[in-house]
Order: C-alpha cells, then structure tokens, then sequence
C-alpha cells in the first residue's frame, strides 16, 4: 500500500490539520470530567484506578521531560541532574505557599528566574566538562538535592526528611462552571454516560481547576519551547549538538548557548516542580533524588529525543507505565503475584529495550506509522494548482 | 605460474547504505610483493578491512584456498592474516615490547620472547626505546613499530595500509628497503597499498590500480611505470 | 545562619579517630571506585550501574549468611560469582550490540539496568533495614580515648590493597591482562592482532562486578545498615575517588577513594560551617572541581578525554 501524497498547506492538509486541532482541545476539554471520579477499570483478574491526579501529574512530568529535552535532546548536554531543578521549583512554591501563604500561581515569579539562575550557574562549569563528564557531575547534582532539603538550616521551610505537606487549599474561583460543565458533559452520547451521575466533591472541583491550570501552564511552556527550538537560537543549539566545532567555527558563541539551553531547562523544570507542587500538595526530598532525574531520562528516549510531542508522550508515560506497573498485582495467565516497587523496574527495563528497538523513541514510531497512511509534501507549485 | 596466496574475487563492501567497492578482483601469491595503488577515497582502506573482516562484505575472499569472507577478525588473524593499518594503529599506551607481546597474541608456542629479542634487532630504534610508551614514538618508529608487531604473529601474509603516510622521504626509502628485506629474508608475502607509487612499484611483483571502488588497470610494475595515465595520476612526471 | 567564621576542632584523639574512619571508609570508596575504572578503562564508558550490581551481590550475600546461616566469607565468594557471571551476561546480551565507540547510548542503557536491579532488589528482599555480617572479627587493634582502629577496618584496608596489587598484576602479567590493556588503547588494532574484543570486554565486565560486590561486602557492615539506597551515596563518593585518582587509573581509584574518605570524615566533620549532612555535595564538588582543573586526575593518562 503506498501511502497517499498531501501537499502542504492544500485544502486538504489544513482540513487533516483542523480535525487534528479540533479533537485535541476538545478531548483536553472534556477529559477532566471524564476521570475526574477515578475510572476503576479491571483487566486480567487486575484492577486499577487513573484519576485526575495521575493526568495532572503527568502533565508536569511532560513539562519536566521537555526541560531535559531543550538540554539534552536539542543541545546534546546529557543532564542527569534535572531533578535538582524540579525539586527546587517544588520546594520553593511549597515553600512560599505554606509558610507564606502565598498563592500556588504566584510562587511562578519566583521559581522562575531563581531556576534561570540556578541553571545558568550550573550551565557555566558545564561548558568545561562534556559528555559523559557532564553525566556524572549532574549525577552528582541529583544526589545532593535531597540532603540540602534535609539540612537543619532549611527545616523550616522545607520539614526535612518528612517532606513538605502544603495545607493551602487550591480553591476554583466561583465564576468557575464545573459543575455545569459537568451537567453538560453528561449530555454527549456515549461519552456522557462514563461520567456516572453524582455530583462532583470538592476535591474533585480542586482537582479539575488544578487539571486546568496545569494544561494552561503546559501550554504556555510548550508554545515557548516550540518557539526556542524553530527559532535562531533553537538552531543554534541543534548546530551545537549535532558538530560543535563547526558551530563555533560558524560564529555561534557556545558559552552563550550551552548555558542558555541550562538556564532553558532549568526554568521548565522549576515550573514543572510548581505544577508537581499544585498536583500532589506533597514534596518529599526522596522523590527528588536520582530515580527522578533517571525517570526524566526514560521519558526523554521513550517520548523521543528532539522531539517536542515526543516530551508530552514521554511525561505520560513515565507516569502511566509506573502507574500501570505498581497497580498490577498478578501476572495474567501466569498467576505470578507481584508487591512491591515494580514499576521501576519496568521502567529501567523499557529505557533499555527502547534504546535496542526504537532509538528515536514512540513520537518517532508514530511518524513513522503515520508516514504509511499519508505523506505530506510541501507545495512546490506556487499557481495554486492543488489548492481550492 | 607460482601459487596464489589470497584469491579476491568479486569483492564488494558498503559502509551502512553506501557501497564502497564494485565487485573487485586480484590476486596475491605466495612470496610475492602486490601493490594496490589508489587515490584517497579510492577504497584501498576498505580492501584490506574487508580482508580482515571489518566492514560488511560480499563476493569471496579465498586465503590458502579456504574461503574466508565470512569469518571474524580474530579468526581471519589466526589463519595467518596480518594487517599493519593506516595510520599505525599501535597500542599508545603500552610500551614497546608489550606492542609485540600483544602482536603474538594469536600464538601459544615458547618462542615469543625470543622473536621480540628479533624484531628489536631487526629494527635497532625500537630496540633502544623497548620499555617506552609506543605513543611517544615519533611517526617512523611507530610504523615500524606496527610492522614487527604485525610479524610477530608470524602471519603468511602481511597487509600494509600506506605504510608512508605521514612520513619523511627518507624515512619512507629506509622504511620500503626494509619491507623488501623482510620480503627477501622471511619470504614474507606482502599486500601493499599505497598512494605513493614510486617506491611501491621498485618493490612490487604486481599491481593493480583501484579507482573509485573498481580495479581499473592491472600488471607488471613496469607496465604501470610505463602507462601514461599511471604515470600522470600516481608517479607524478 | 552559618557562622563564616572557619573553626576547626583540633582535638588529636578525634582528629585520629575521624583520620581512621576517613581510611576505613575511603578504602571501601576505593574498592568501587576500582570498579568503576576497571570498566572505564575498558570501554570508556561509566557504569552507573555498578553501585547496584554491587547492592545485589550484597544482598545475595546477605541471604545466603544471614538467610541460610552460612558462613559470611563463604556467602560472598558466592555473590561474587554470581554477580561476575550476571555481569558477563549483561554485557553479552544488553551491552555488545550496541556500537562501542558510541558512549551515549551505553551509559543510558546503564541507567536502565540502575533503575532495574535498584527496584529488583526491593521487590526481592524488601525496603526493611538489614545488617550484613563482617567478614573480620570485632574488637580493637588498638584504641586511644575515643580513636580506636577495629580488626574490620585494618582487614578491609588490607583486603582493597591486595586486591589493588591482583588488579595491577592481571593487568601486567597475564594475557588477559594484555589483551584488556590492548583492548582499552585501541579497539581496531586490538582485533587486528586476534583479540577477541567482545570477550575481552565481558571479561571487564565481570572482574568490575565481583570487585564491586567485594567493595560493597566490606563497607556495609561498617555502614551498619542495609537496604535499597545504601549503594546511592557510596556510588557518588566512589566515582569522587575515581575521577580523584584519574577515571583510567586502578592505583588512582584506589588512593582516590581514600582521599575522599579522609575529605568526608575528616575534612567536612572538623570544618564546623559545612554541615555533616553535606557530605555528598563534598564529594560532588570534588568531582567538579577534578573535572574542571585536571580532567585526568592524579594518575590517569591525560588521553582520558575521550567523550
Ligand atoms: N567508516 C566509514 N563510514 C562511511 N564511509 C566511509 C567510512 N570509511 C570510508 N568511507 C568512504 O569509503 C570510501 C573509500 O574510503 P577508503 O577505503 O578509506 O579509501 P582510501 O583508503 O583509498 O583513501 C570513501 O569515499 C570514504 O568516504
Ligand atoms: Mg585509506
């Protein structure tokens, strides 16, 4: 089967573009009220739960994967150290929110440029150490965060080894519908009826205004981060990764970028750890270790290196493999019971069955699907032909 | 007619999607000195690591008449296969004689030490330099340096990847007087290839010439000293 | 708030215990730190994994001492046989395929292997604390007030210099020994002189893994506690050491690792403004400044910029 030609910008490509757009914010819409009551589903004698929790978080986590992405994908710095910014965003809004009462949208003022500052502070020593080297000091970057955040010095704002629980409620503002989106909602065959017919909680109002500030922050950085990398600079920052010297030959000043593409990532990861913050309400110093900073690796190579939906693919699913992976407490067919942190392990199995099957990770396996339906190929008669 | 030592016939060899040799042929025999001479670019590398097995290959390589095109490299050394490669290809960071050692690695009889104690004489610079590294070498010494770590295996051929790469006039003149006393001495039969044709052609017993993937001329070095495209492309005058 | 002003206890019996601790310590840093230059040294790249092969050549020891009563020293002969095999398997079927010029891909591919055994050990034999057993009897060589030198730290300084001069010997004096040392100078060439690379690198593999395992059955019981995370921090102290010493250097490993001992315990605990807890920033910060000053460390051979 050959695959059928489009031709870039003809009427039928912007009609495939448009449905492709359309569907996106209306499944982004109506999602929330989908599992706003957590879906329990039950597959092969296993029964598991996906709330809105689980979609916020991984929404964060897409942000964070695509703050490792601008570094690592894009600029070539392989950082095993993004959790340090994650964690430090977390702990700052935590912070502000909980000691300062603070509200949770607000602490972005800080968490921004104090994460620009930290990458770019980071970004400098970088400059001098490559490569593998870069590996290990950022290794090392991740496994200082946790014992900064247990420092006696810092227990008041951070409540040490015990984590930080944020008791300021995120509250939807009243002019808010849910609950009349909800009732709408309902109203759409076959969709309406999964919604089940209670009214929504208020942790469940919290968790849908949350679901919502969440995807608005997440597009915000992901609209930035597609205009870094389609930009000058964004090229640079390629240039540099795929052939420095001739980069610099080329005039692009590499102190400039590779501490740029730092101070880049750092500043998504710190508000990833905002949107962590907002989600979860907890920040615990071991959850920001180096299992964090490798789980952004895992969602970097299987969403796809230098591949921006291939950061949205991987944030889902580090979260939604773990999530899967822990919820299953028997093997199917086997009967083997399983307990315990298994989807790390399953985790640290596909990082590395990705990297022999699928190096370029699933966005890249999509277009490669998708490449079999249809090409598009850019318009290269301009007499308006194909279009109209 | 004299006994053919490697039969190369139909060779051809792609790196990933390119192909780099269109099906050669030639011919080595035993005793003999062959000589590919080739510009850059032309494959004469890609040859002889496709002899030894180090790029993706197709066609037949037959040595002692065994046919060897799909074997490994470590089992192509040990049917008696030594390849000196381009740009030295020593162990820097070893000394000297741990070069040889290494060089003998293939083989299990007691004799090793006293074929180091050989070659250091043989080649008196490296025996006055036996417990350096191999990277503080200068160019010359390293390539022979390469060459007695090569025949240290005791191979029945010797490959030689532009053995003058990089090398002085007068270093390249000792150095081809010296592969043809190994030559005369050892009976060592050699595969030579190089861009410098001059010296190669005064030691050769055949040669070919390889252009752009494809054997274009072969025979007698002084029917190619004499062929007026030769002359003008490899000798220069 | 820290005080900036610097104070430094000056106590000689504490010094001399934080001295002793630092060398005990530094020496089990050491041993791993070994480890990792074994396979740096060989495929230049750094195994981010060997902290956790190490954690479950532990616990296999722990299970079979502490969960079959077997005697200590034999439990960990075993998991050192059992982990070098596992190792040797690892490279075979996860490691070989991938193009060993190419690092990136292998390190990430370590990561992977960190994540799972890291998470196999915790389903295997739960989070719970355990103790490993030492292998060298209780009590003093000698003590001062409050500086005391057990037989279990001067056995283990013994144990990482003889395993030291067993490394160097392989090394220099077996054909093994030659073809590692062929193989980590020039991949090419080494096959070209008959070497068969993918062994010789399994071989690598292996040897890191049972010293490794080693390196863990001698620090933990003087850690005192074991459970899934206690090879996290030693693994960051052990590649201080390694890049201390120079990531090629098996001497170097090892006196970097006791170097970063001694920094750890000596250093951090008698300088009064760098809180104790900051140990591992210390360690991190060797790292760095290794990296940025002398890439090769005190030993290594300046080729080890090799990206
Ligand atoms: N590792 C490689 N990957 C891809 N192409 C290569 C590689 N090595 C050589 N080539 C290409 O193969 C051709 C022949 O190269 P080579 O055999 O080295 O030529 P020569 O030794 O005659 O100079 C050249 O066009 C070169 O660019
Ligand atoms: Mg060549």
């Amino acid at each position: 089967m050959t695959p059928r030609t489009i031709v870039e910008g003809s009427a039928l490509h912007r009609r495939i573009q448009g449905a492709n757009w359309s569907l996106s914010i209306l499944l982004v819409a109506i999602l929330p009220f989908l599992v706003a009551i957590p879906l329990k589903p039950s597959v092969f004698g296993n029964s598991y739960t996906i709330g809105l929790g689980n979609v916020n978080e991984a929404i964060a986590w897409a942000v964070a994967v695509l703050g490792l992405n601008l570094l690592t994908g894009f600029n070539g710095q392989l950082s095993l150290g993004n959790s340090f910014f994650v964690g430090t965003g977390a702990y700052l809004t935590g912070a502000l929110v909980q000691t300062y009462h603070w509200s949770y949208l607000s602490t972005l003022v800080v968490v921004i440029p104090v994460c620009l500052a930290i990458g770019l502070i980071v970004g400098v020593p970088a400059l001098r150490i490559q490569g593998l080297y870069l590996a290990l000091v950022t290794f090392g970057l991740a496994a200082v965060f946790p014992t900064i955040v247990k420092l006696d010095q810092l227990d008041r704002f951070t409540n040490g080894s015990n984590g930080l629980n944020i008791e300021s409620k995120l509250l939807p503002p009243d002019w808010m519908p849910i609950q009349g989106t909800l009732d709408a909602v309902r109203k759409i065959p076959l969709i309406g009826d999964w919604t089940g017919t209670e009214s929504f909680s208020s942790r469940q109002s919290e968790a849908i205004y949350a679901y919502f500030l969440v995807v608005l922050i997440a597009a915000a950085s992901f609209l930035l981060a597609r205009n870094l990398v389609k930009s000058r600079p964004g090229r640079a920052l390629i240039a540099i990764r795929d052939n420095e010297i001739g980069a610099e030959v080329s005039g692009i000043n590499l102190s400039l970028y590779k501490a740029g593409a730092f101070g880049a990532s750092a500043l998504l990861s710190g508000i990833a750890g905002t949107m962590l913050a907002i989600d979860k309400g907890f920040v615990s110093p071991d959850d920001m270790g180096i299992n964090f900073a490798i789980f952004l690796v895992v969602g970097l190579i299987v969403g796809g290196s230098a591949n921006l939906k291939g950061s949205l693919i991987g944030g889902f699913a580090v979260i939604f493999v773990r999530q899967w992976a822990t919820q299953t407490k028997e093997v199917p067919l086997l009967g083997w019971e399983l307990n315990g942190p298994y989807g790390q392990m399953v985790l640290g199995v596909l990082l590395i069955g990705l990297m022999f099957a699928m190096p370029g990770g699933i966005a890249y396996g999509l277009t490669r699907i998708r490449a079999r339906i249809y090409r598009v190929v850019p318009d290269i008669h301009h007499d308006g032909a194909t279009s109209g | 007619m004299s006994e053919a030592l490697l039969h190369v016939s139909d060779l051809e060899a792609a790196y990933g999607a390119v192909k780099v040799l269109h099906g050669i042929d030639f011919t080595v025999n035993v005793g003999d000195i062959s000589v590919v001479l080739g510009a850059n670019g032309a494959g004469k590398t890609t040859t002889l690591r496709a002899i030894c097995g180090q790029v993706h290959t197709s066609g037949s390589i037959a040595f002692h008449g065994a046919e060897i095109i799909h074997e490994a490299t470590a089992d192509i050394v040990r049917r008696g296969i030594a390849h000196v490669p381009q740009g030295r290809g020593t162990f820097p960071e070893l000394s000297v004689t741990d070069n040889l050692e290494a060089g003998a690695f293939v083989r299990k009889d007691s004799e090793i030490n006293d074929d180091i104690e050989k070659w250091l004489e043989i080649f008196p610079v490296l025996g006055e330099r036996r417990g350096q590294l191999a990277g503080s070498l200068s160019g010359g010494e390293q390539q022979m340096l390469a060459v007695a770590r090569a025949m240290m295996s005791r191979p029945r051929l010797l490959l030689l990847d532009e053995p003058s790469l990089g090398l002085a006039p007068i270093i390249i003149e000792d150095l081809f007087g010296r592969l043809a006393a190994i030559n005369a001495d050892e009976g060592m039969t050699m595969l030579i290839v190089e861009q410098n044709a001059n010296l190669a052609l005064a030691v050769a017993s055949h040669a070919y010439v390889l252009e752009a993937g494809t054997i274009a001329i072969s025979g007698e070095p002084e029917v190619l000293s004499g062929d007026e495209a030769v002359r003008r492309a490899y000798l220069g005058y | 708030m820290f005080l900036l002003a610097v104070s430094i206890d000056t106590d000689p019996e504490l010094l001399l215990a934080r001295v002793l601790d630092g060398l005990r310590f530094g020496s089990g840093y050491g041993a791993l730190a070994l480890a990792l230059v074994m396979i740096y040294k060989a495929t230049g790249v750094l195994n981010f994994a060997q902290g956790e092969l190490a954690l479950l050549g532990i616990y296999i020891a722990w299970a079979f001492s502490v969960g079959w009563g077997w005697p200590i020293i034999v439990a960990v002969i075993l998991a050192i046989f059992i982990t070098a095999t596992l190792a040797a398997g690892i490279e075979r079927t996860i490691i070989r395929p991938f193009d060993p010029s190419n690092h990136l891909p292998l390190v990430i591919v370590t990561l992977g292997l960190f994540l799972a055994i890291n998470s196999f050990v915790a389903v295997t034999w739960t989070t719970d604390l355990k103790a490993l057993p030492s292998m060298f009897p209780s009590g003093n060589v000698f003590a001062v007030g409050v500086a005391h030198l057990t037989w279990s730290g001067l056995g283990m300084f013994i144990t990482v210099f003889a395993m030291l001069g067993a490394v160097t010997l392989l090394l220099n004096r077996t054909k093994i020994g030659l073809a590692f040392r062929a193989v980590s100078s020039n991949i090419e060439s080494a096959e070209l002189v008959g070497i068969k690379v993918g062994q010789t690198l399994q071989f690598g593999w292996a040897l890191a893994a049972a010293i490794g395992t080693l390196a863990g059955a001698l620090l933990v019981p003087e850690l005192q506690v074991l459970d899934p995370n206690v090879m996290l921090s030693t693994l960051v102290f052990a590649f201080a050491g390694a890049a201390l010493g120079g990531l090629d250097s098996p001497k170097g490993a090892v006196i970097g690792g006791i170097l970063v001992g001694l920094i750890r315990n000596v250093v951090v605990q008698s300088v009064s403004f760098i809180p104790s807890e900051l140990s591992v920033g210390a360690a991190v910060f060797v790292i760095l400044l290794v990296l940025l000053v002398k890439p090769s460390g005190l030993f290594g051979s300046s080729k080890v910029v090799r990206v």
